[in-house]
C-alpha cells in the first residue's frame, strides 16, 4: 500500500505539465474567447492540436502497432490529468475513446485515413450517440441507416453532437435493425463524414460551451464507414466507456481552481481589515474543498491502478462518476462563495475573478451529472454492483 | 502508487476476520455487555494467541512487527464486528507510542505483557475541551527522583484495570509524558457512560507522584509522541469507523432487499437504493483517505494533513451512513435486539471523539490560511 506517485510518474508529470505550457500559446487563449471556440476548432486550435501530433504526443495509450506508446492506465491518467489541468480543449474522446475502437474494428483504409489523421493531430470526431428521444436510454434511438447497394442511407437526428461544427467526421449510432428482439442488438456504428452532402448542423447554445443538434437527410455513405459488424453496434459504444472514464473526472484541473482561489484569498483585502482568507467561514469553504479534493485525487488514481490490475470494478466506476460530477459542483459553489459577488463576474468583464474561470465551470457543471450516464442511473448500478440489492423499479 | 495489500497482510486480515466472527456472536456480545467493563477477556488472549496484538511491536518484545498499517487493518475489523477489545487505546494509542518513544526499559518491562495479554497498558489523551495532548491543561512540577503530575483527563478507555496510563502534562516550561499507576495516590476515577454504552473515566489527578523510570519522553520528543499518538489514534478511529460503516451499509442492504412493504421489497424504491448507494460512495471516500494516512504514518512520514482530512470524512461518514442505515431499517434499527444499534453508537462515540468534523475543518482551514498568506 502506498498512495503515491513514483519518481517516473513524477517526472511524467512534470514533462506534459512543462509541454502543454508551449500548446497553450497567447494566440490560443485569445481564440478560445470565443464561445463558439472554446472547446476548440479555431485556427491556432487546429495548429496546436497537429503540433502535439507530430511531436508524439497523441495516442500515447495506443498500441504500439499503431504508431503508440502503450502506456499504463496509470500513465495515461496522468498524462490526461495534466492536459486538462492546461486548459487545452484536447479532443480525449477523439483519441481515447473512439480511435483505438476504429482502429480494432474498421477495415485497413478508413484505418489509415481516420486512425492515422488522428494521430497526427490532424482528424477530430464528434459523438452522434444522443437524440432529441434518447439519452440516458440510449438503445431506444431511432436515426436509421439502410443499405443501397454498396452505400448506406442515413436519415435523421441526433443532440448534443458537440465539437460537431468544426469536427470532420461524427462517430454516429443508428439503427439498422427496427424488428431486433431487443432494442439495442439493431445498432450499427458509422463514420460520417460532416463534409457530406445532406448532413447539417445547427447551434445549441447552453449554458456554458455550444453545442449542437445535427441533422441527417438522406446522407448517402459508402460501406467502408460502416465500423464493425452490422446491428454490432452496441458492444462498440459500450467497449469505450471504461477509457473515456479516465477523462471524465481528472483532479488536477480543479485543484489548480482551488489553488487559484485561496492564492486569490490571500492576497485580496476582506472588509473592514485583513485578507479575505483570514476570515473563519472563507477557510472552512477553503478546508471543505481541500477535504473533496483529496478523496477525489486518490479516487483518480485508484481507478487509474484498477484498470492496470484487470476489468473495473461496476460499482467503483459508477462511486466515481457520482462522486466526482456532485463534488465538482459543490467545488465550484464553495469557491464562488469566497469570492463573493465578485464570484459572478464573467471572464471578459472587469473585476472578474481569476479570469472569471470557476463562474464559467459552475455553469457547464450541472452537465456531467446527468452526462455520461445518469447519476440516477450511477445510484442504480451502485446499489446492485456494490450492495447487491435488488434492480428497483 | 500500489494499492495491494501484501499477502502477508491479507493472511493478516483473514486470520483477525475468523476470530473475531467466532468470538461476536450476538449472545457473546450481549454477555459483555452485562459485564460492568465491555471487554472480552477470552477475544482478546485469543488475539494474543494468534500474534495479533503484537502487529506494531517489535520483535525482540514479542511483537511481528508488520507496522502501523498492518495495526489499523485490525483496527477495521474491530469495527466491522463491533468486538468488545480496547484496540485503538491500549495497541495504538499506549504501545504504539511506547515503541516509538519509550526508554528501552519501559519498553522491555511493557510491551512483551501486552502482547502476551497479560496486562493491558491505556492511553488518556482528552481533557475537558481539549483534545489535543501534545498541549495538555495538565499540570507537572518536577520533583527529586520524579515529578508530580495535577489535572483532569476524560473518557479514558480500561482505566481502572490497565497497568499504566500513559498521560501527558506540562510542566511551564515543556511538555512531558509520563505512565502513571492507576492505584497511585493522589488519583481518583469516576466512570463515565458514554454514547457507545462502554463505561470510561474521568481521571483526576492531584499530586500524583511519577518516579524518573516511568517518565517517558520530555520536550521536543515528549511533543514528538504526543503528536504521533494523537494522529496515529485518529487514523486507527478512521480505519475503525471504515469496517463499522462498511457493515452498517451491507446490513442495510441485506435489511431493505428482505423487507417487503406494499407487496415488494422496500430496496426495489429507487428512494431507499439511492440512500444506501450514497453511503457507498462516502464509505469509498473515507477508505481511501484513510488508507492514505495509515500508509504515510507507516512509512514514518509527515502525516498531520492527511489525518485531518481523514478524520473530517469520518465523522461525516459515520454520521450519514448511520442515520441513513438507521432510518431504512424502521424501527429494527433502534432495537436492542437487532445489531445495528451497536454499530450506531459506536459510530457516534468515534465522531465525538478526539476532534469532530467541524474542529477539524477549522483547524484544516486555518492551516489553509497560513500556507497561502506566507506565500502570497
Amino acid at each position: 500500500m502506498n498512495i503515491e506517485l513514483t519518481t517516473e510518474q513524477k517526472a511524467l508529470q512534470q514533462q506534459v505539465r512543462e509541454y502543454m505550457k508551449t500548446i497553450m500559446t497567447p494566440e490560443l487563449i485569445e481564440e478560445m474567447k470565443v464561445d463558439d471556440l472554446k472547446e476548440g476548432g479555431g485556427p491556432e486550435f487546429r495548429k496546436q492540436y497537429a503540433r502535439m501530433g507530430a511531436d508524439g504526443w497523441i495516442g500515447l495509450s495506443w498500441s504500439k502497432a499503431l504508431g503508440g506508446k502503450e502506456l499504463s492506465h496509470v500513465e495515461q491518467y496522468i498524462f490526461t490529468d495534466e492536459v486538462i489541468r492546461s486548459g487545452f480543449a484536447y479532443p480525449f474522446l477523439t483519441t481515447e475513446a473512439v480511435a483505438p475502437v476504429i482502429a480494432a474494428n474498421a477495415i485497413e483504409e478508413v484505418q489509415q485515413e481516420v486512425v492515422g489523421g488522428v494521430k497526427r493531430g490532424e482528424v477530430t470526431i464528434a459523438i452522434g450517440y444522443s437524440e432529441p428521444n434518447a439519452g440516458t436510454d440510449l438503445a431506444s434511438l431511432r436515426t436509421k441507416a439502410e443499405r443501397d447497394g454498396d452505400d448506406w442511407i442515413i436519415n435523421g437526428q441526433k443532440m448534443w453532437t458537440s465539437n460537431a461544427h468544426y469536427a470532420d467526421y461524427v462517430w454516429l449510432a443508428a439503427r439498422t435493425d427496427p424488428d431486433a428482439d431487443k432494442k439495442h442488438k439493431g445498432l450499427t456504428m458509422f463514420l460520417v463524414p460532416t463534409s457530406n452532402e445532406g448532413f447539417s448542423c445547427t447551434a445549441v447554445s447552453t449554458l456554458g460551451v455550444r453545442t449542437n443538434a445535427t441533422f441527417y437527410e438522406n446522407v448517402r455513405i459508402p460501406d467502408k464507414y460502416r465500423v464493425g459488424d452490422v446491428n454490432g453496434g452496441w458492444k462498440l459504444i459500450t467497449s469505450q466507456l471504461n477509457v473515456e472514464r479516465l477523462s471524465l473526472f481528472t483532479h488536477g484541473q480543479v485543484d489548480s481552481l482551488y489553488q487559484g482561489a485561496a492564492q486569490w484569498a490571500a492576497q485580496a483585502n476582506a472588509n473592514p481589515e485583513g485578507k479575505v482568507i483570514e476570515q473563519p467561514w472563507v477557510q472552512q469553504n477553503l478546508a471543505k474543498v481541500k477535504t473533496g479534493l483529496e478523496a477525489l485525487k486518490i479516487m483518480c488514481w485508484k481507478q487509474a491502478w484498477s484498470m492496470d490490475q484487470g476489468p473495473l470494478d461496476m460499482a467503483d466506476a459508477s462511486t466515481a462518476k457520482v462522486y466526482g460530477s456532485e463534488f465538482f459542483v459543490e467545488l465550484y459553489r464553495l469557491l464562488l462563495e469566497v469570492m463573493g459577488t465578485a464570484g459572478s463576474i464573467g471572464a471578459d468583464s472587469p473585476g472578474a475573478v481569476l479570469k472569471g474561470k470557476i463562474e464559467f465551470r459552475w455553469r457547464v457543471g450541472s452537465i456531467l451529472t446527468f452526462g455520461g450516464g445518469t447519476n440516477e442511473v450511477q445510484r442504480d448500478i451502485i446499489a446492485m454492483a456494490g450492495l447487491w440489492m435488488p434492480r428497483t423499479r | 502508487m500500489d494499492f495491494t495489500l501484501s499477502e502477508e497482510l491479507t493472511s493478516v486480515q483473514q486470520l483477525a476476520q475468523q476470530i473475531f466472527t467466532d468470538f461476536t456472536a450476538v449472545d457473546q456480545l450481549k454477555a459483555t455487555e452485562q459485564q460492568e467493563q465491555r471487554f472480552d477477556a477470552n477475544l482478546w488472549q485469543a488475539l494474543a494467541e494468534a500474534g495479533l496484538l503484537g502487529l506494531d511491536i517489535e520483535e525482540s518484545h514479542g511483537g511481528i512487527d508488520l507496522g502501523f498499517y498492518a495495526l489499523s487493518s485490525l483496527c477495521e475489523e474491530v469495527g466491522r464486528t463491533a468486538a468488545p477489545v480496547p484496540a485503538v487505546p491500549v495497541l495504538v494509542s499506549a504501545a504504539g507510542t511506547l515503541r516509538r518513544f519509550a526508554t528501552d526499559k519501559q519498553k522491555e518491562q511493557l510491551l512483551s505483557g501486552i502482547v502476551s495479554g497479560a496486562h493491558l497498558v491505556t492511553a488518556a489523551l482528552e481533557e475537558y475541551g481539549n483534545d489535543n495532548p501534545a498541549a495538555p491543561s495538565a499540570r507537572a512540577q518536577l520533583v527529586e527522583g520524579g515529578c508530580s503530575i495535577s489535572g483532569t483527563k476524560i473518557c479514558v478507555s480500561h482505566a481502572a484495570s490497565a497497568k499504566r496510563i500513559l498521560l501527558s502534562a506540562q510542566t511551564g516550561e515543556e511538555l512531558i509524558v509520563v505512565l502513571v499507576d492507576p492505584h497511585a495516590s493522589g488519583i481518583t476515577l469516576r466512570p463515565q457512560t458514554v454514547t457507545s454504552g462502554e463505561i470510561l473515566h474521568e481521571l483526576v489527578l492531584d499530586g500524583v507522584q511519577v518516579p524518573d523510570e516511568d517518565i517517558v519522553a520530555r520536550g521536543g520528543k515528549a511533543l514528538e509522541a504526543m503528536q504521533w499518538a494523537q494522529q496515529a489514534t485518529r487514523t486507527a478511529l478512521c480505519a475503525m469507523t471504515v469496517g463499522i460503516s462498511d457493515k452498517m451499509m451491507r446490513m442495510t442492504g441485506s435489511y431493505t432487499t428482505e423487507r417487503e412493504q406494499f407487496g415488494r421489497p422496500v430496496a426495489t424504491f429507487q428512494a431507499v437504493s439511492h440512500r444506501a448507494a450514497d453511503c457507498y460512495i462516502d464509505v469509498e471516500c473515507l477508505r481511501l483517505v484513510t488508507q492514505q494516512a495509515a500508509s504515510l504514518i507507516d512509512q514514518g512520514r509527515p502525516a498531520e494533513e492527511a489525518v485531518l482530512i481523514a478524520k473530517i470524512w469520518c465523522g461525516d461518514t459515520a454520521h450519514r451512513v448511520s442515520q441513513a442505515s438507521q432510518h431504512c431499517h424502521g424501527g429494527a434499527g433502534v432495537d436492542r435486539d437487532y445489531p445495528l444499534f451497536r454499530y450506531c453508537l459506536q459510530a457516534r462515540q468515534i465522531e465525538l471523539s478526539l476532534g469532530n468534523s467541524a474542529q477539524l475543518t477549522g483547524e484544516l482551514g486555518a492551516r489553509i490560511a497560513e500556507e497561502f498568506l506566507a506565500s502570497a
